[in-house]
């Protein structure tokens, strides 16, 4: 650094103040203008988080959600150049301060989460799936997932209910959230635990449905193999249709 | 971009349809922030990859923070140079002012003490940005609302750091016209003490006046005829034409009030041709 221990102390005062409107001595600044330097990052900032936590924005009362903006711009060290990024790092900032319990909000970690799922998938880098075609067998052949994906698992179902509602249903609960290839919408879909495991079965490790189904029977033998394989068709035939499943991986047809 | 005259108009997602219409707006070049780009997937990538096929892209930073302390953010720039390189971009600029503070992001720009030791900061910062990305590039004198610990004035200040990091100037018009206003010097004489002969681009906005003695720089309104005229006066003053930025970030009007502007920067431009014998 080549500025003089004076400069630098300087332009340190008037980030102080930016970020927290506390008076801070900044040498040879106007009072007008430094309020409005603090108006407008904090308006910036203010803006982006409720533009990406629209239902929190909503959920929790203008107090605090003021306090929560605030602390946030205060406290935390933003690291990433793209200002688009940052509601990633206000959801880490909210789980890692136990906000949900200073709120009594018990289902604000997952609400945040939630909201920036569909931020995240919506402009995640794209992945391209490996080969596939349209027609196969269902329960023969390996199904090819659409790459963007995410598989979260939440304790308060927010993407069933209205945010306070869901503190009624606390469970275990696992929401695929993935984007539609072409039309680049971002679709949920709430998944049972047996879904999960199959449909991590095949994700993770391209295995055909009758395997998968081989593999559930052989961990509990009272399951009746028809009855699992009509229900599993009829999950298959939906991932599918809403495009979770594109097609039949070409590398493991026969 | 290869016209005698090169207006260009911010490319913006609420306006990103009119772009690739037929009939609608026509810039002879488009301007976006590479932070708002970088690492970006989905719908917003398709949609990029249209307009940049149509268009010549230059790129106005926001987040490098020049007139930062601390290191440059290497891993930053060199996801830049890739894109830099990937859409074939001639013109990289980013603003004279700090944009982080010990590596935390403040997301606006700060302005930066008009001081000597920042002067040798600056510059030595630009030639390790320069070095890096292997090409020149152009900074833009800020608009700012208050100076902080400052020694020098400001024009003296963006002379010296142009001149001595041997870099382009992108010249913000209402940038001038707005700290004129603000700080209440002669915009006239600010512009005729910038190196013209290093002026690569230049910007051409509209702003808010608040109250009677500010003037806030909200790239949300209409260019005011005050700032036309101090582009034709700088324009008269240049050897070189240059390209001309139409910046419009919010607030937007119809999409054929933004072309009347263009149009009006075109006449402008067309206007000074004649003694701007070299073409750059
Ligand atoms: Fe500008």
């Amino acid at each position: 650094m080549l500025y003089t221990d004076k400069t630098y102390d300087s332009q340190k005062r008037l980030t102080n103040w930016v970020r927290t409107g506390k008076e801070s001595g900044v040498p040879g600044a106007t009072s007008n203008g430094l309020k409005q330097y603090r108006r407008l990052f904090r308006n910036n900032i203010n803006n982006s988080l409720s533009q990406a936590y629209p239902i929190s924005f909503e959920v929790l009362s203008d107090e605090e959600w003021s306090t929560l903006v605030d602390e946030f711009f205060e406290k935390h060290d933003a690291k990433t150049p793209h200002i688009w990024k940052l509601p990633f790092e206000f959801y880490q900032f909210v789980k890692a301060n136990n906000f949900s319990e200073k709120f009594n909000y018990p289902f604000l970690n997952d609400l945040v989460h939630f909201e920036w799922l569909e931020i995240e998938v919506y402009t995640m880098p794209n992945e391209y799936p490996q080969p596939y075609v349209k027609s196969g067998d269902i329960l023969n052949n390996v199904l090819e997932v659409n790459p963007e994906y995410r598989l979260t698992q939440l304790e308060y179902p927010v993407h069933m209910y209205a945010a306070k509602e869901s503190v009624n249903h606390k469970g275990d609960y696992f929401l695929l959230t993935y984007r539609e290839p072409k039309t680049f919408d971002v679709k949920f879909m709430n998944l049972d635990p047996l879904h999960v495991l199959f449909f991590e079965k095949v994700a993770n490790e391209n295995l055909t449905a009758n395997q998968i189904i081989d593999f559930i029977i052989d961990q509990n033998n009272s399951i009746p193999r028809d009855k699992l394989t009509k229900s599993i068709i009829g999950f298959l035939e939906t991932m599918i249709k809403e495009k979770v499943f594109l097609g039949y991986a070409e590398n493991y047809l026969n | 971009m290869n016209k005698k005259v090169n207006i260009g108009l911010g490319f913006r997602r609420e306006i990103a349809n009119e772009f690739l219409e037929a009939n609608s707006v026509q810039p002879d070049f488009i301007e976006v922030a590479p932070e708002n780009w970088i690492d970006l997937g989905g719908y917003w990538k398709s949609k990029f990859k249209e307009v940049t096929e149509k268009y010549p892209l230059v790129l106005h930073g926001l987040s490098l923070s020049i007139g930062s302390p601390e290191e440059p953010d290497w891993e930053f720039l060199k996801k830049l140079k890739s894109f830099i390189k990937e859409y074939n971009v001639k013109i990289y600029s980013e603003h004279l002012s700090f944009a982080k503070m010990d590596n935390a992001h403040l997301y606006d720009l700060l302005p930066i003490p008009f001081k000597d030791d920042s002067i040798k900061h600056v510059v030595k910062r630009i030639q390790q940005v320069q070095d890096f990305l292997e090409m020149k590039i152009a900074i833009e004198n800020v608009s700012y609302y208050t100076p902080v610990d400052a020694e020098i004035t400001e024009d003296v200040f963006v002379k010296k750091i142009v001149e001595e990091a041997d870099c382009n100037l992108l010249l913000d018009v209402n940038n001038v016209y707005v700290n004129s206003f603000n700080h209440k010097y002669n915009a006239h004489d600010f512009i005729d003490n910038m190196p013209l002969d290093r002026v690569k681009y230049i910007h051409m906005a509209g702003h808010n006046k608040v109250s009677d003695d500010l003037i806030i720089d909200t790239h949300g309104e209409a260019i005011i005829d005050p700032v036309y005229d101090l582009f034709d006066y700088t324009l008269n003053k240049m050897k070189y034409n240059v390209p001309v930025l139409l910046e419009r970030d919010f607030n937007f009007p119809e999409i054929k009030e933004l072309q009347k502007e263009m149009e009006v920067l075109r006449k402008i431009s067309l206007k000074n041709i004649d003694h701007n014998v070299v073409y750059r």
